[in-house]
């Protein structure tokens, strides 16, 4: 029969087994905050299911120095965590670092193959340089970098403290991108952009950073004694000892501050001040590094500014004024204002200003700067003024962070890119949906409330000493506690059959988060930024019209069914088990990895995240293949959703029943749960082979006494 | 049912069926892939099978787009209603037909698994008079002229968990202000009394945490 219908039937199953294989998740907060927006979500997933190897592979194809971030990203993908609408949001820095620890991050090798003949100078060797010349190396073209100090690194090296970032670390990361082939020119300060022209390099691209510390502009500046941050702290990380006798007082209240303060404490300064002219709210410094310096015993003033110093007897006498906030101003953070007849003395030994940095470009390189003496460029193809020369970084942003110079150098290498392949830039903004929105309160309410959970670091005490890094790392089970809080936004539940969908009210009656509602047309509709895709409606949908958004969520428990299929056949032993196992809780916590190891039976596991994803007809078809027993394991108490359990067990009833009507025992479905209160499943799952090799056993026997 | 056949198709019902859990496309994967372990289990079934769901049975129509799905069958597994059955039976003539599903009752969901009958579509409504609750479905007896002696608190006696349907009818009607409608005999209806099932329930219940061993 060959009618036109059958071809519309053909072609309309065809576009349903497409549209399955489309990746149709939205954009996760967290990804669309990071400047380099790095798959957080999926590392994190991974980092939960204790797949650390995998987890590395996605930080490291995301990121160019991982190790770097790990360290001393400022995290803005925290800030738009949704799960701070719930508690407190996913420790995202802190699960990157243990990734690359427990994955093994510096073992890992970098090559690149050379491909272009187009030679490209780097001036300056800070995060956006080095990760410029890290993709122009994967672009395949020879890159060079210029670096005016001893050792690579930029801010890196010179500004940010040792105990924030270990110098190994950074090691490490240039010696891969020399290990890439990227040239590297250290005591090299390049004057004149026209001198590289001529040496043949046909793009630059201008990275010098913002290093330049701005003057207080009040009298007594110069006195001895008095130096600024910047300065202050490339003396210290380049090895330097500055002397600063009993009593250091720092100006300021951003990172660079307290920097300062808390490296002033680590030389032996007796007592250190921090001076800031507006409020803790105000405080531009990243929230945990204020609570060190606290924790260190560093004394924040607040709402004081000095106005004149002067020297005597060997010693700094500062003027301050107290200070009262008044209307925002243009940041949107209020104006402080001296309060009249309020001055007094202080006495320090050392002055450290750090009241903020700004570029200073050498003139002769003929690139236009504007406000604040950053570079002008084309935020969208980076180029200055001059043909042939780029920019980047905190030389055109101002000073900013590690990570927004990271995401500056990828672009350049990729404008780079499009400007020596005479290509058309492309705006790279293009992409997925993102997914914004609040959650609703029905929903919120329903999410478990678990405290996130704090890496380790040093006692204030310990830390006082040396330079020795602050923040300790994540055991294992922390942090796979820690990445299971991830809501897993944008990755949940749709009807991606709506053709399909009989508007039977299931999926609205089994959401443990009431997510899915009725419209007023009498459609169902699941909103994706509620959905904590915990696939409890995927696997009720009695049309089989709702889908998850992932297609690896979508296929993988058939496709480790079909991989046990092809190895069980190989394998001899017998009986056959099959479990569904939640990957979450017992692989990832390693309980279940002594499970099958020491059990009477060949038991094949079929990693699920999350036991409710299981469908009846799963079960069915591991006993098809010839299990002699099925098991599902779930992580019970452990579960970061609800109702699991509940929907686990309504399952194997139903199943058990079918197995009662066909003549299989329906002892031989099994569901374990993993408790906190005793009940140990590997002796559960131990005493269930051994039932099943009874069965086993007297069936043979059955079959003997037949014939 | 299905031994005589080698090849079966198992044909679902995207609407009715589906809303009720009975024959959409999820239950014809789990009877398809129950049938299969079946066959492995008893180890001499020969039968192959494969599935297929319709958006709807009982209209020709929509079996049209059956196409050559029926072409290699030798029989058709329906898991629609009664009539879905009888529609395939009647649009392919030389096809056996056979019923995976024997619909009891039309009902609707209370709860999510829970299905109590409302409707005997018996074409003698009396709703207007009984408060727009149906004594044929909903009693026992399925009295014109309740209650009987048989109620107790408010519940049936043939089963203490379900409520007389005519002391609803009361409650509803005083609250209508409508009780005249109870003083009212009603003659009698031309009905056989027709044993029903009333619920069926695919819940399981089940206490978490206890061992289901």
């Amino acid at each position: 029969m060959d009618s036109p219908v059958t071809d519309d039937t053909q072609d309309y199953r065809d576009r349903q087994t497409m549209k399955l294989s489309v990746d149709r998740s939205l954009m996760p907060p967290c990804q669309a905050a990071c400047p380099l927006h790095m798959e957080i979500r999926e590392y994190v997933d991974l980092v939960a299911q204790g797949r650390i190897m995998e987890a590395l592979q996605v930080i490291r194809s995301g990121n160019p120095f991982p190790s770097i971030c790990a360290y001393v990203c400022t995290h803005p993908c925290e800030d738009a965590c949704r799960r701070c609408q719930v508690d407190n949001p996913i420790a995202i820095r802190a699960l990157k670092r243990f990734a690359l620890e427990f994955g093994g991050d510096r073992m890992v090798q970098s090559e690149a193959e050379t491909t272009h003949g187009e030679k490209v100078a780097i001036v300056g060797s800070g995060p956006a340089g080095l990760a410029c010349a890290y993709y122009l190396r994967k672009l395949g073209y020879p890159a060079t970098v210029f670096e005016a100090h001893s050792e690579l690194g930029g801010m890196l090296r010179v500004g940010i403290p040792q105990y924030r970032l270990p110098r190994k670390v950074l090691d490490t990361e240039v010696q891969r991108l020399t290990q890439m082939g990227v040239e590297i020119r250290t005591n090299t300060r390049v004057v004149s952009l026209d001198l590289l022209f001529e040496m043949g390099y046909k793009a630059v691209f201008v990275t010098i950073g913002a290093h330049q510390s701005l003057r207080m502009e009040i009298e007594g500046e110069e006195s001895p004694g008095v130096i600024d941050g910047a300065t202050f702290l490339r003396e210290v990380n380049l090895g330097l000892k500055p002397s600063l006798g009993k009593r250091v007082a720092v100006v300021g209240g951003g990172n660079v501050a307290i920097d300062a303060a808390r490296t002033a404490l680590r030389l032996g300064a007796h007592k250190v001040s921090i001076l800031y002219r507006r409020s803790r709210e105000e405080m531009p410094a990243d929230h945990a590094e204020v609570e060190q310096a606290l924790e260190e015993g560093i004394d924040i003033r607040f709402l004081e500014a000095p106005t004149r110093i002067s020297r005597e007897n060997g010693r700094l006498s500062v003027t301050c004024v107290r200070m009262e906030l008044g209307e925002p101003d243009a940041s949107g953070r209020r104006r402080p204002t001296p309060i009249k007849d309020s001055e007094f003395h202080k006495e320090f030994d050392t002055l450290i200003t750090a009241i903020g940095q700004a570029p200073q470009t050498p003139v002769d390189f003929g690139v236009r700067t504007g406000r604040g003496s950053t570079i002008q460029v084309d935020t969208v193809t980076l180029t200055t003024n001059r043909a042939g020369v780029f920019a980047g970084g905190d030389a055109v942003t101002g000073p900013a962070t590690v990570t927004d110079a990271l995401a500056a150098g990828r672009l350049a290498a990729s404008r780079i890119d499009d400007y020596l392949q005479h290509r058309y830039p492309l705006d790279s903004k293009a992409g997925r949906e993102s997914l914004t929105g609040d959650l609703q309160p029905e929903t919120l309410e329903m999410i478990r409330k678990t405290g996130r959970l704090e890496p380790p670091i040093l006692p204030p005490g310990a830390r006082r000493r040396d330079f020795k890094a602050v923040e300790l790392i994540y055991d294992w089970e922390a942090a796979i506690n820690e990445a299971r809080r991830c809501l897993r936004c944008g990755m949940g539940a749709e009807i991606l059959f709506q053709d399909k969908c009989a508007t039977c009210l299931t999926c609205l009656r089994v959401c443990p988060y009431h997510v899915p509602y009725l419209d007023a047309s009498g459609t169902i509709q699941i909103p994706d930024d509620q959905c904590q895709a915990c696939g409890i409606c995927v696997a009720e949908c009695p049309a089989k019209a709702i889908v998850l958004r992932k297609p690896y969520d979508r296929r993988h428990i058939d496709e480790e069914l079909d991989h046990i299929l092809k190895s069980a056949a190989q394998s001899n032993f017998k009986p056959l088990i099959i479990g569904f196992c939640c990957q979450y809780g017992l692989f990832g916590t390693g309980a279940l990895a002594g499970l099958w190891r020491g059990a009477k039976a060949s038991i094949w596991i079929v990693p699920v995240l999350c036991a409710a994803k299981v469908e009846a007809d799963h079960m069915l078809r591991a006993f098809e293949m010839g299990a002699e027993g099925v098991f599902i394991a779930g992580c019970g108490e452990q579960c970061a959703r609800e109702n699991t359990d509940f929907w686990v067990r309504q399952r194997v009833e139903k199943v058990r029943r079918i197995l009662a009507q066909i003549g299989l025992e329906p002892e031989r479905l099994q569901a374990f749960v993993s408790t906190t209160n005793g009940g140990d499943p590997a002796e559960e799952l131990d005493r269930f082979a051994e039932r099943l090799g009874n069965l086993y056993l007297a069936s043979i026997v059955m079959q003997e006494v037949k014939s | 049912m299905i031994s005589p056949y080698e090849r079966v198709l198992i044909l679902g019902c995207g609407t009715c069926m589906t809303v009720c859990d009975a024959g959409g496309e999820r239950e014809v994967s789990f009877l398809h892939s129950a049938l299969r372990v079946a066959q492995a289990k008893s180890g001499n079934g020969t039968h192959t099978f494969s599935e297929y769901t319709l958006k709807r049975q009982c209209d020709p129509e929509f079996l049209d787009a059956l196409g050559d799905k029926i072409a290699d069958v030798d029989t058709v597994l329906s898991l629609g209603c009664g009539i879905g059955v009888q529609a395939v039976a009647e649009r392919f003539p030389d096809l056996p037909v056979l019923p995976g599903v024997n619909t009891s009752f039309m009902g609707m969901a209370n709860e999510l698994g829970v299905w109590d009958e409302r409707c005997a579509a018996c074409g003698d409504c009396r709703l207007e008079e009984t408060a727009g609750i149906c004594p044929i479905t909903r009693c026992t007896k399925g009295i014109l002229n309740g209650p009987c002696a048989g109620t107790k608190n408010g519940k049936c006696e043939a089963n203490k968990d379900m409520d007389c349907a005519w002391v609803l009818i009361y409650k509803r009607l005083e609250r209508l202000k409508q009780l005249e409608k109870m003083r009212r005999y009603y003659p009698l209806r031309n009905f056989r009394a027709i044993p029903r099932p009333k619920r069926i329930t695919s819940k399981t219940s089940v206490d978490v945490g206890e061992d289901n061993a």
